[in-house]
């Protein structure tokens, strides 16, 4: 149920009957189930024609297309099953109202200051020293009650990212220098991770928002975006920690990923094909990670707790029962 | 948007008789099974609240419906405000695809029974229909039942111009509703 599917090679991709097919350039065929899939992310460079556009739709599949540098450059979505205008409006009016805003935007950098927390804490138990991590992390969250603004709330997610960030150089081995955050393009291989990481999460965040009748231009810590989807980067932000970072720890620190999965270019160090296919593999099993949901009286998983999130957004902007942000429970 | 002088009944019928006239607050026969079953689902029905046409009870719910007396009914819609089913004998016909639903079901076709008779004029007979049990069931209007509809109209009226949804109450029924993960995440 609800599988992505990721495709990095060059080719075609079509319909076939009642399924989707690659053929690679090398004349190889692949055959995509589609009937459970939630969406399929196009890595490599792909040829499509409308009855394959049309066939996606129909099935209610996305296609989150990633171009160069496996930059996202954007989707093609199944149209709405349904629509309510209700909603917009009221996500409007949270938006257009100050007060609103600046809670719904405490809370996102609240939610993921706790998850990034929840990461520092694991590896602060396995041998190293976070304290300063964990305590600087506990005053940015504590200092977001006197903000007045989005762009001081915005300065204390900054602030928590880049102590969180700080631990990254300890965590990761030798060979794996951050030193900082970097993108456009990144600069060494754990920026690189850290942003293909990050645009998955963004991309799926993309179809959970698709599942309720949210517009996923109309955001509260982002500025609303003429061209992103600025409220998966709200939602985002607090799923990073536990779907992409957890990830990148995990795959080098056991070796499966290293120096050879990367390709330097003139000022750019990127994954390479065989990179982002471990990658993808290792963030997909997380996806279909299962926890016991105290609220839901049932197993979720991972991704499943996306379009819970935007549930949980949508209900709060229509019925004003409050939003508690994800913060991870175990 | 509301006069609270006016019984949301009369309002109700005026402008039902009246084809240029807007109706008060939209009707619809479904709502007097949420209103039934859990008034906070009505309040999520009346503002549009989408649900994941994915979940097996709605799913089964349509099969039943769709497939049951298909060659002995015929799909009429009055004024643009009910949508029945009338069966040969020129019963109104109302399916369920399990005896549980029953009492939500019945006052459903109570409405049509009483709409019928109040606003066109036509005395109907109602069927309510359990296929899968092989078990029918006659619905008539009295002033007891038609005091019945009439109550419901008030009270949900009350749920569908209501600010917020009543708070989410646990209830058996919880467990099978396409709203379950909407309604108890927080």
């Amino acid at each position: 149920m609800n599988d992505n599917y990721h495709v990095f090679s060059d080719g075609r991709i079509e319909r076939q009957d009642d399924t989707v097919r690659v053929v690679t350039d090398d004349g190889e065929k692949k055959y995509l189930p589609v009937e459970n899939a939630e969406a399929i992310f196009l890595h490599g460079q792909l040829e499509y024609n409308t009855r394959f556009v049309s066939f996606l739709n129909q099935e209610g599949v996305a296609v989150h297309v990633f171009g160069w540098h496996d930059h996202y450059a954007g989707s093609i979505m199944p149209k709405r099953g349904q629509t309510s205008g209700q909603t917009i409006v009221d996500q409007v009016r949270a938006y257009d109202d100050p007060g609103h805003r600046l809670k719904l935007a405490k809370a996102f950098v609240d939610g993921s200051i706790h998850n990034m927390r929840s990461n520092v804490t694991y590896y602060d138990g396995r041998g190293y020293d976070f304290e300063h991590v964990l305590e600087e992390l506990e005053d940015a969250r504590a200092s977001l009650d006197g903000m007045g603004t989005i762009d001081e709330t915005m300065g204390v997610e900054a602030r928590a990212r880049k102590a969180y960030y700080s631990t990254f150089d300890e965590i990761l081995p030798e060979g794996f220098v951050f030193g900082g955050r970097q993108y456009n393009p990144p600069n060494n291989e754990v920026n690189s991770l850290i942003s293909f990481g990050n645009s998955l999460v963004y991309a799926n965040i993309v179809s959970a928002i698709r599942a309720t009748a949210l517009d996923p231009t109309v955001s509260y810590l982002h500025e609303p975006g003429e061209r992103r989807y600025s409220l998966a980067l709200d939602i985002a932000d607090l799923f990073k920690p536990l779907l992409a970072d957890r990830v990148i720890f995990r795959l080098v620190n056991r070796g499966q990923l290293t120096t050879d999965d990367f390709e330097d270019d003139m000022n750019s160090c990127l994954l390479n094909e065989a990179g982002r296919k471990t990658y993808s593999k290792a963030y997909e099993k997380t996806l279909d990670e299962t926890i016991d949901h105290p609220d839901l009286g049932k197993k979720v998983s991972y991704q499943y707790l996306l379009r819970v999130e935007a549930y949980k957004l949508k209900k709060h902007l229509l019925t004003g029962e409050e939003y508690v942000p994800f913060r991870r429970w175990w | 948007m509301t006069d609270s002088s006016t019984d949301p009944v009369d309002r109700f019928l005026d402008a039902a008789r009246d084809e240029t006239a807007e109706l008060p607050f939209r009707l619809t026969g479904v709502m007097f099974q949420y209103y039934v079953v859990c008034e906070r689902e009505l309040w999520f029905l009346s503002r549009d609240v989408e649900i994941d046409r994915d979940t097996p009870s709605i799913v089964r719910g349509s099969d039943v419906d769709d497939s049951a007396y298909s060659d002995k009914r015929r799909d009429v819609r009055v004024d643009g405000i009910i949508a029945i089913d009338v069966l040969d004998s020129g019963e109104i016909l109302e399916v369920k695809p399990s005896s549980s639903m029953t009492e939500p079901a019945r006052l459903q076709l109570l409405f049509y029974l009483w709409y019928l008779d109040r606003v066109t004029g036509v005395e109907k007979t109602g069927v309510l229909a359990h296929p899968t049990e092989k078990r029918r069931e006659t619905i008539e209007l009295t002033p007891e039942t038609s005091a019945e509809v009439e109550s419901a109209i008030r009270g949900i009226r009350e749920v569908v111009t209501a600010e917020s949804p009543p708070p989410a109450e646990g209830k058996p029924v919880c467990d099978s509703c396409a709203y379950h993960d909407f309604c108890w995440s927080c």
